[in-house]
């Protein structure tokens, strides 16, 4: 016994210093959530029933343009039929949102007149108006939110669901240009809007074609052949670098296969989430300062053992988590941060559990040593039995709730599952040694017991309660 | 160091079933509170729930009236304004006010010194807080049902059924305090809750595992009647009990303390309030509730009762516990009046045993 409990005692220290060395030398390091490090959040959900693999799809463009605007660590993770999109670092929640949630199709409308910006001889079509089959008045607007053109348009005349791909691409010397794949089932429809406008047809008068995206006119390039390759065509015009690679950007990822709405967008400044994290921290370690004084004033060398104990689940569950940071996309947010701090009670209490078990037996007349193997068999059976009711709590928490509920039930799981190795391969062994010491054996008092029994009637009545 | 003394060293010899009385009045009268308070004053529910924007910043130098003053030109006149731990000023507004988001955003900023970045701002759709809701109380349903049948299987069923009794007493009793006085209800609210429940239940079982291997004990469970039995183990991991609420409360307090006091992180604030008031309650119920609701149940088994009858049959001192316990008129322990006749309890073989009836 004795020597099993040795080697259990000598391997997970080996292990929680070697999963420690191994975070460091691998850098693995938390990630942290929104909540501490700001950022933006976006919910987004369907407005109508989808297919299967509709939902996958918006991820999959909605990844996309993410990565289109390099977000370092982005998360976007479907909960049922909601989209999350977790954007750290960002600090703009309006650029964010348009970026994914840009839900508009993007439409091509043969631009009928051309009108000076803000002018006022046609007004602008309210957005509930602007229909594919009517014809709408839009403008365009620069990057500061001024109208640069009105025009009119006529009725789309196809949608972004024709083309396959777009590419900004250099043509000549700081020209820039957009390629444009048209699927080649559709690029009937699409010569037919460009034939109008190369021959000038009435309802192209202008040979302008416009590219309109959520109501704004991106860009109204002139027509110049009647008929195109489907991968041969080439948007030029007097492009910047960035334009053209924007304007490639809408034009490949421009609609979603669905209509997304923001059900929750939240934005975190960089100096809250840097608060609550220090907050967080701080909490803890003075929680974990006042717990450790109780446990050593209440139990002594048994109390050294508890928080012994705690210290190497700490040090497997900062390797966990920085795995799951690293290599998981798995972040740490405020909630998870008050689930750890939270655990700080269960796994104190499994010491607890044990030694109040052991002192009962001491109290029942029998020597520490003779009481300690039996102590720890019954105090681990309920160990167990109350640690897998908060596992099952924290396994349905994480499967069935959105948000910071999952976070939270993740990391509470996580330290409820470390407090059962750790006082199985921990704190029995170790106790066990240090009961089982001759230098020790003979002064319970040490370990916070009662004195051997005899004592124990006189002895009551002597101060104030406390 | 007395009483502290007496339960180091397995003294004490608290009555409980006599407690559970007045626990049960306790209980019902925070219940009643709670129902009242639900339905007449109702809870506050942040926007999360409700719906709409919330914005916040770190603003020392203003005042709520300031904030009102700039934001009613704004549209936002009937906004909820108000300061959240220590300087964080927090504008909460109906959904649809979408439209001049931007504008809010920088005109509180400026208000606040700050640049547009530092301001949090938080949009829910009105539709959100229901989804969050119905997916809670589905996971809620789940939880019972799985955790009813755990324990069901590790102990048994009537403990099943006091263990859920209790959780449920600790849940309306917190969301009772919650719209008492109308804190906000918040996701990191619903996390708390779940949070007590998980407490509430692993106190709860850590007792019933008493009972139930001292049941194992014929020594013990073919001479005492179930209820003497449970407030014989109630008193046997009592000083688990306190340790573990006070190394649990520890470091809520301190979230609570820090969160308030020091650094003004409102989340942890909001965490540690119903934390603070959930591990309290839970640590009682466990007690107060779920014991003597298993007791009951147990007390109605034909064993139970046949044992009971037998036991006062050859007792003699049948139904003296209302004389005995009237010797002590506080509920609070008394080992040293009572010792000759209950010292026996705690080491099992002693012929003794008492017709103790509630």
């Amino acid at each position: 016994m004795r020597r099993n409990g040795l080697v259990s005692l000598v391997l997970i220290v080996v292990l929680a210093i070697g999963g420690l060395g191994w975070t460091f030398a691998a850098d693995n390091e938390p990630l942290l959530g929104l909540d501490l490090q700001g950022g933006v959040s976006v919910v987004l959900e369907p407005t109508e029933e989808v297919a299967e693999g509709t939902i996958s799809q918006a991820i999959a463009i909605i990844r996309q343009r993410v990565d289109g605007i390099g977000v370092a660590e982005p998360e976007i993770t479907r909960q049922d039929d909601a989209i999350v999109v977790q954007l750290p670092g960002i600090a703009d929640r309006d650029e964010a949102l348009e970026l994914v949630g840009q839900t508009a199709e993007l439409r091509f409308r043969p631009v009928l007149n051309l009108l000076p910006p803000g002018g006022d001889e046609l007004e602008l079509t309210p957005s509930e108006d602007d229909v594919v089959e009517e014809p709408v008045t839009l403008a365009q607007f620069d990057d500061d939110e001024n109208e640069v053109g009105r025009y009119e348009l006529g009725p789309a005349a196809a949608t972004g669901e024709i083309l396959s791909g777009a590419q900004a691409q250099i043509q000549g010397v700081g020209q820039w240009a957009v390629a444009v794949q048209v699927r080649g089932d559709r690029i009937d429809e699409f010569n037919e809007i460009s034939a109008s406008c190369f021959n000038g047809a009435p309802d192209c008068p202008t040979r302008q074609l416009a590219i309109v995206l959520d109501g704004r006119v991106v860009s109204a390039p002139s027509i110049n052949a009647p008929a195109f390759n489907p991968d041969e065509i080439s948007i030029s015009g007097d492009f910047s670098e960035g334009e053209a690679k924007d304007l490639a950007l809408v034009l490949r990822y421009g609609s979603l296969p669905v209509e997304l709405v923001a059900q929750q967008t939240q934005s975190i400044s960089a100096s809250i989430g840097q608060d609550a994290l220090d907050a967080g921290v701080v909490a803890g370690l003075i929680g974990l300062a006042l717990v450790t004084i109780y446990m050593l004033v209440y139990y002594r060398l048994l109390g050294l053992v508890a928080m012994l104990s705690l210290l190497v689940s700490a040090a497997l569950l900062w390797t966990m988590i920085a795995w799951l940071g690293t290599n998981q996309g798995l972040a740490l947010t405020l909630a998870g941060v008050t689930g750890i701090i939270l655990s700080i009670g269960v796994a104190v209490d499994s010491n607890v559990v044990f030694y109040e078990h052991l002192k009962e037996e001491v109290a029942g007349g029998r020597s520490l040593r003779a009481a300690i193997d039996g102590s720890f068999a019954s105090a681990f059976s309920t160990i167990v039995k109350a640690d897998v009711a908060s596992l099952i709590g924290a396994g349905i928490l994480y499967w069935l709730t959105v948000g910071p509920v999952r976070g939270f039930a993740l990391f509470l799981g996580l330290a409820t599952l470390l407090d059962l190795v750790s006082s199985y391969f921990f704190m029995r062994p170790l106790a066990l040694i240090l009961v089982k010491s001759k230098r020790l054996q003979d002064r319970p008092r040490l370990f916070g017991m009662p004195g051997p029994s005899v004592e124990r009637a006189p002895t009551i009545e002597e101060g104030v309660p406390a | 160091m007395s009483v502290r003394g007496k339960l180091a060293s397995f003294d004490n010899d608290i009555d409980f079933p006599r407690l559970w009385r007045i626990g049960a009045v306790v209980s019902l009268v925070l219940l009643l509170l709670s129902g009242g308070a639900l339905v007449v004053r109702g809870l506050n529910l942040g926007i999360d729930f409700e719906g709409g924007t919330a914005w916040e910043v770190q603003a020392p130098d203003t005042s709520v009236a300031d904030a009102r003053s700039v934001l009613t030109p704004l549209g936002l006149g009937n906004a909820k304004i108000q300061f959240v731990g220590g300087d964080n000023l927090r504008v909460q507004a109906e959904p649809g006010s979408e439209a001049g988001l931007a504008e809010v955003t920088e005109t509180l900023a400026e208000l606040a010194g700050a640049d547009p970045t530092d301001v949090a701002v938080s949009t829910v759709g009105p539709t959100w807080g229901d989804e969050i809701l119905e997916k809670a109380q589905r996971a809620l349903i789940v939880f019972f049902v799985l955790i009813a049948a755990y324990i069901a299987v590790r102990l048994e069923w009537k403990m099943a059924v006091g263990a859920l009794a209790s959780v449920v007493h600790d849940i309306l009793i917190v969301i009772g305090f919650y719209a008492l006085l109308q804190l906000e209800v918040t996701p990191a609210t619903v996390i708390a809750i779940l949070t007590i429940m998980g407490y509430s239940l692993y106190d709860t079982i850590v007792v019933f595992d008493k009972a139930q291997s001292n049941m194992e004990r014929p020594a013990l469970a073919q001479k005492m009647p179930y209820t003497e039995l449970m407030s014989l183990s109630l008193n046997q991991v009592l000083m688990r009990s306190i340790n573990t609420s006070i190394t649990s409360l520890l470091p809520v307090l301190s979230m609570l303390f820090v969160g308030s006091f020091l650094l003004g992180a409102v989340t942890l604030q909001e965490f540690a309030y119903a934390l603070a008031v959930g591990l309290g309650i839970g640590a009682y119920s466990s007690i107060f509730v779920a014991t003597p609701i298993v007791a009951w149940l147990k007390e109605r088994e034909p064993y139970q009762q046949s044992l009971r009858q037998r036991l006062e049959a050859q007792g003699g001192r049948r139904s003296g516990a209302e004389p005995v316990a009237a010797g002590a008129p506080t509920p609070a322990p008394r080992p040293t009046g009572a010792a000759p006749q209950l010292s026996g309890r705690v080491i099992p073989p002693r012929p003794r045993k008492k017709g103790k009836r509630r």
